[in-house]
């Protein structure tokens, strides 16, 4: 039995779907706490705003680098997964308890504009086309968008991306019992891991059992393309006319832009890439489980670059000196060259 | 009235002298025999102080979490690669003898070979996993290379293997009784098999074998504490010659030998008669007993011999010997068994049993050394050598005499007791810096070089484990950890005492439970949360097994272990302070955070223990001085005058403690308290000598001058010989008798010195003469 059944089991309990975006910034969720060690607890992103870094993570965390790291309070203790800046100073955080924050200071302030402990599933991603237009995905095919900058968030369901077979057995759920309608759809879309925006404006999300799909209307439709391979994907980033997706178990493929003929590169690891970032026009950087860095190539050669024993990696960012900083399970460090 | 008695008594021994002697010879020759079964004994239980609330708490959750008494072992691969067929033989067969030792809980054997130690990872369609060590496992490369990828699988690096792969672990937990006799475990036999059994079959060049965990220490321990016989012997042939040179006589050399020698037997011998083994720690009481045994000898030599010298027979001599000592003598050492005694309102059981063992032998010596010697002494024809002329010895010692005795004048005694003011205050100002617990790494009983301690420093060097480890338990209802809400607030408190200086790593149920989530959402570390849903929660939370230590069987009961980066007492309080803070905030009706488990839990109860433990025994040990003096003297200024200087005394030994990083711990505790019933002596002898006089009207300074002539040189000679005693423990294999025996010699010489310059300054005062 596979640990996806046991989740849908587990959303079964939950009774809601489509909250308004009128939610309530709870009393209940208490704000984080400035802690010595915030700096080596588990960071699951850093951004580049173009000015700084900026880290999120465990606990609500979320850590300011000018020089130094500094601990920001935030009004929210549960886990940040995601953080997007659009410009120097906008910029979003998401995590669980379908968590948005807004900062309008670069990150140095944060606000809280979405948080649903009843929706009980994470945002795993958040992607701003401009100032105003953004949508942020996560768990079981959570997708809200918003139009004004993050003031209101509206939730939608993508469900041309469901599985044929998903999509006949919803459909006769829908005519026979509405609340177990609602429940099972909001369980049977896959994760949705990533998503990022291509140099042509069109979309590429990825996600859990082998999704990876493309938009060409900012993300009102999806279509899945031609990847055909069931693992998870957790990350994808465009480089020279390429695009790369990469997830499960050092699995990585590549396609051109038409997005339609995917190709696998041959890796030194079997840990499942959580980051990624271009090095150079020809270079990527992968970062991912089991503590493993590595330089891949335009030509598809590959090296591992370092592995770090006994700890995960989830980030890479370079900061304004060119050092390459990673984040992971033990927090946040220098990669020595 | 006490005279009385005290010649009724004195005639009554000396006519039956042939029959005491006897009845001594046949109750020696008893206990002699007694002595002889006695057993080393070091149990963990008698370490602990058992009514502290920290302590209840471990008590209380022992069985569930098998508490503080563990061993390990680390195999050591000297290539620095343990991927070999010879290593993972040796490893294997380590795992099995470890597994087969009685007292082992074999439940709890932890190593990659034991079943429990399992590997999952996540592939495409759910979980893979399996042992570490496959069913079908081979000494084959393939074989090892397959192991190799299932430990990295496993997160086992760094607990179970060398974060270097130059080592692996063997890990058991210790029943405290043996399942064979339902005897308590006799600590230090076990002790020895693990160096038998393992060490000794296991290591070869290539292979060396590390083990650690208070039933070794213990081991350890009682080997070094063996290693004390030699200065036992050492100590005995320098109060010999020592003895010689003051008596100037093989027979009243012999003789008090003999007779403290006596009182060491007789100590060993009702310790087994009441049923008491000998521990370690109490093993420096035959050498208290023995010193003091001399001690008092020496006052009865010097009596016998000045009567001799005044032209009595021996016979007549010793009568009259006994008859003057048996009461300044017999206070003496009642007060130093009161010393002791005070120790047994000390809540940790090795004190109290040094208490008992140490009074036990005290109180002999009264038979031995104030009793038995002058009968047998009468036995004997010493001759009078008295020569008409003072020889050049006497009159270098009335010299000295003459010098001491300015003390007791107004103009030297001012000076004496500024002085005394000002080291005084002085002394105080280091004592308050007295640092509380062990100062070291490693096993402090023991010295840094150890076999021990480096084995210590192996393992804390190449795993990421550590012995300092402590345990906060969270106490809750059954099923507790099914709750977001319980498993959330302990993952809250987890994190902000993690966040303590001291504090390396931390581990709970919570914490694993968010790992075993993680790895149910594709190892993807975005995961690594407590879900909300119950129903995703218990499926984490059923990954954990309970002999992980996580978890009680019906999750009631949850530790949060503490790994600390030592175990000074600075980090203990540090970590403890913030666990009380955090604590205090977040106990409710559903959740407390409790101290403490864990080996450091157990520190940090001792230290508490002998920290509270402190005022009041020193308040007990003054209290019965105060009232002993009292009943002797029958003088209030004659008490204050023995007391002020040992009070002073006992300030410095602290300043001392702090100068020389001795920490206040369960072996330096009694110390102060038998520093002071000890050093109380000096002033009874000399004050005794000289009260009769002063009521008598005599000025101060005569009265000091003729105790000094009559006792002054046994003074003088007892510091010397109690401090000799003690301190070849300076060179003992064991760190606690070194400090115990730097501290003792330092009391005794000090308080020696006390009694003949404090003491007459103070008397001077007290007794002013009129103008």
């Amino acid at each position: 039995m596979s640990f996806r059944i046991l989740h849908c089991v587990a959303a079964l309990s939950i009774s809601c779907l489509f909250i308004s975006p009128s939610f309530s910034a709870t009393s209940e969720a208490p704000s984080s706490q400035i802690q010595p060690l915030a700096i080596s607890s588990l960071i699951l992103d850093i951004a580049d705003t173009g000015q700084r870094l900026v880290a999120v993570g465990e606990r609500g965390h979320v850590l300011v680098y000018d020089g130094n790291w500094q601990q920001v309070t935030t009004p929210t203790s549960v886990q940040l997964t995601k953080v997007f800046f659009i410009n120097e100073t906008l910029g979003w955080a998401v995590g669980h308890d379908a968590t948005i924050l807004h900062t309008q200071d670069g990150g140095q302030t944060w606000q809280l504009q979405m948080q649903s402990r009843e929706i009980e599933k994470p945002f795993l991603d958040i992607l701003f086309l401009n100032e105003r237009e953004g949508m942020a995905i996560g768990a079981y095919g959570l997708f809200y968008r918003t139009n004004d900058g993050g003031a209101n968030w509206s939730a939608e369901f993508h469900e041309e991306l469901l599985v044929e077979e998903d999509v006949s057995y919803l459909a006769e759920l829908k005519g026979s019992d509405e609340a177990a309608y609602l429940n099972e759809r909001a369980s049977l879309l896959p994760h949705f891991n990533r998503i990022i925006a291509l140099k042509d404006g069109r979309l590429v999300l990825v996600g859990e059992l082998g999704l990876v799909a493309a938009s060409n209307d900012k993300g009102i439709t999806f279509t899945r393309t031609g990847f055909d391979y069931d693992g998870s994907m957790f990350n994808a980033i465009e480089m020279q006319d390429a695009v790369y997706v990469m997830g499960l178990r050092g699995n990585i493929f590549k396609a051109d832009l038409s997005l339609s003929q995917w190709h696998e590169i041959e890796m030194p690891v079997q840990s499942s890439i959580n980051g990624v970032m271009a090095m150079s026009d020809e270079t990527l950087y992968l970062v991912g489980n089991a503590g493993v860095v590595i330089q891949l190539n335009s030509d598809d050669t590959s090296s591992i670059v370092t592995r770090r024993q006994g700890e995960n990696l989830v980030s890479i960012a370079k900061d304004n000196q060119g050092n390459m900083w990673l984040s992971g399970s033990q927090g946040l460090f220098i990669l020595k060259p | 009235m006490l005279e009385k008695l005290v010649n009724g008594f004195e005639l009554f021994l000396f006519r039956n002298r042939t029959w005491v002697v006897g009845i001594f010879a046949l109750l020696t020759l008893f206990l002699g025999y007694q002595a002889s079964q006695l057993k080393m004994d070091a149990a963990f239980i008698k370490n602990i102080p058992l009514n502290h609330s920290y302590m209840q708490t471990y008590l209380k959750h022992q069985k569930d979490f098998g508490g503080a008494n563990s061993i390990m072992v680390a195999v050591e691969d000297t290539s620095g690669n343990i991927f070999n067929a010879n290593y993972f033989d040796t490893l294997k067969n380590v795992h099995d003898q470890l597994f087969f030792i009685p007292g082992v809980e074999r439940s709890q054997v932890k190593s990659i070979f034991s079943p429990s130690t399992r590997f999952t990872e996540v592939v495409e369609d759910g979980f893979a996993g399996g042992p570490v060590i496959p069913a079908d496992f081979s000494t084959t490369q393939t074989g090892l290379d397959t192991v190799r990828d299932n430990i990295e699988k496993a997160g086992i690096v760094g607990r179970l293997i060398a974060n270097d792969y130059s080592a692996a672990m063997v890990s058991a937990q210790l029943m405290d009784f043996d399942p064979q006799t339902g005897k308590p475990l006799d600590t230090i036999a076990f002790a020895a098999q693990l160096e038998n059994e393992l060490r000794g079959k296991f290591e070869t060049d290539k292979v060396k074998i590390h083990i650690i965990g208070f039933a070794k220490m213990a081991g350890d321990v009682a080997d070094g504490a063996k290693g004390v016989l030699l200065f036992f012997l050492i100590a005995i042939l320098i109060t010999a010659v020592m003895v010689y040179l003051f008596s100037k006589s093989i027979i009243l050399t012999v003789l008090p030998l003999v007779c403290s020698l006596m009182a060491v037997v007789w100590q060993l011998g009702l310790l087994t008669v009441i049923g008491f083994g000998l521990d370690p720690m109490s093993i420096l009481v035959p050498f208290l007993v023995f010193a003091i045994g001399v001690s008092h000898g020496v006052q009865m030599i010097n009596a016998v011999r000045r009567r001799v010298m005044d032209g009595q027979t021996t016979k007549a001599a010793a009568a009259s010997a006994f008859r003057n000592l048996l009461v300044p003598g017999g206070v003496a050492l009642l007060s130093d068994t009161v010393g002791f005694i005070t120790l047994l309102s000390i809540d940790i059981g090795i004190i109290r049993e040094l208490a008992i063992s140490a009074s036990l032998g005290v109180g002999v010596i009264i038979f031995t050394n104030l009793i038995l010697l002058p009968l047998v002494i009468s036995f004997t024809e010493l001759k009078a050598v008295k020569h008409a002329q003072p020889t050049a010895e006497e009159v270098r010692a009335e010299a000295i005499w003459r010098f001491l005795a300015k003390f007791a004048t107004p103009k030297y005694a001012i000076v004496v007791i500024v002085a005394t003011i000002a080291l005084y205050f002085v002394g105080l100002q280091q004592a308050n810096q007295m640092k509380i617990g062990d100062l070291q790494g490693g096993a402090p009983a023991l010295h840094q070089d150890s076999r021990y301690n480096l084995d210590t420093f192996f393992i804390t060097d190449h795993f990421s484990i550590t012995t300092d480890v402590m345990a906060v338990i969270v106490e809750a209802s059954p099923e507790a950890c099914t709750y977001h809400d319980m498993l959330i607030q302990i993952d809250e408190f987890e994190w902000l005492v993690r966040n303590t200086p001291g504090i390396e790593s931390t581990v709970s149920l919570a914490s694993v439970a968010k790992k075993v989530n993680a790895g149910f959402n594709e190892g993807n570390p975005k995961w690594e949360v407590l879900p909300r849903t119950t129903a995703s929660l218990v499926q984490a939370i059923g990954q954990i097994p309970t002999t992980s230590g996580l978890l009680n069987g019906d999750c009631s009961v949850m530790p949060v272990y503490l790994f600390m980066k030592d175990h000074k007492a600075e980090t203990i309080e540090t970590v403890v302070a913030k666990v009380k803070a955090v604590a205090a905030k977040m106990d409710n009706e559903q959740l407390q955070f409790k101290l403490a488990s864990g080996p450091v839990g157990v520190m940090a109860a001792t230290n508490e223990a002998v920290a509270a433990a402190q005022l009041p025994m020193m308040l007990y040990v003054y209290g019965a001085v105060f009232v002993l003096c009292l009943i002797s003297f029958k003088s209030f200024k004659a008490t204050v005058a023995v007391i002020i200087p040992l009070y002073v005394v006992s300030t410095l030994a602290q300043a001392l403690m702090t100068q020389l990083d001795i920490g206040l711990a369960v072996s330096t505790l009694p110390v102060i308290a038998l520093g002071v019933g000890i050093g109380v002596d000096y002033g009874i002898y000399i004050l005794s000598t000289m009260s009769s006089k002063l009521s008598n009207g005599m000025p101060v300074q005569q009265a000091y001058y003729e105790a000094l002539v009559e006792r002054g040189s046994a003074v003088i000679f007892t510091g010397l010989t109690l401090a000799i005693g003690v301190s070849t423990w300076f060179f003992s294999a064991l760190k606690f008798q070194m400090d115990m025996g730097i501290l003792l010699t330092f009391m005794f010489v000090v308080n020696m010195l006390g009694a003949i310059i404090i003491l007459p300054a103070l008397a001077a005062v007290f007794w002013r003469q009129p103008k």
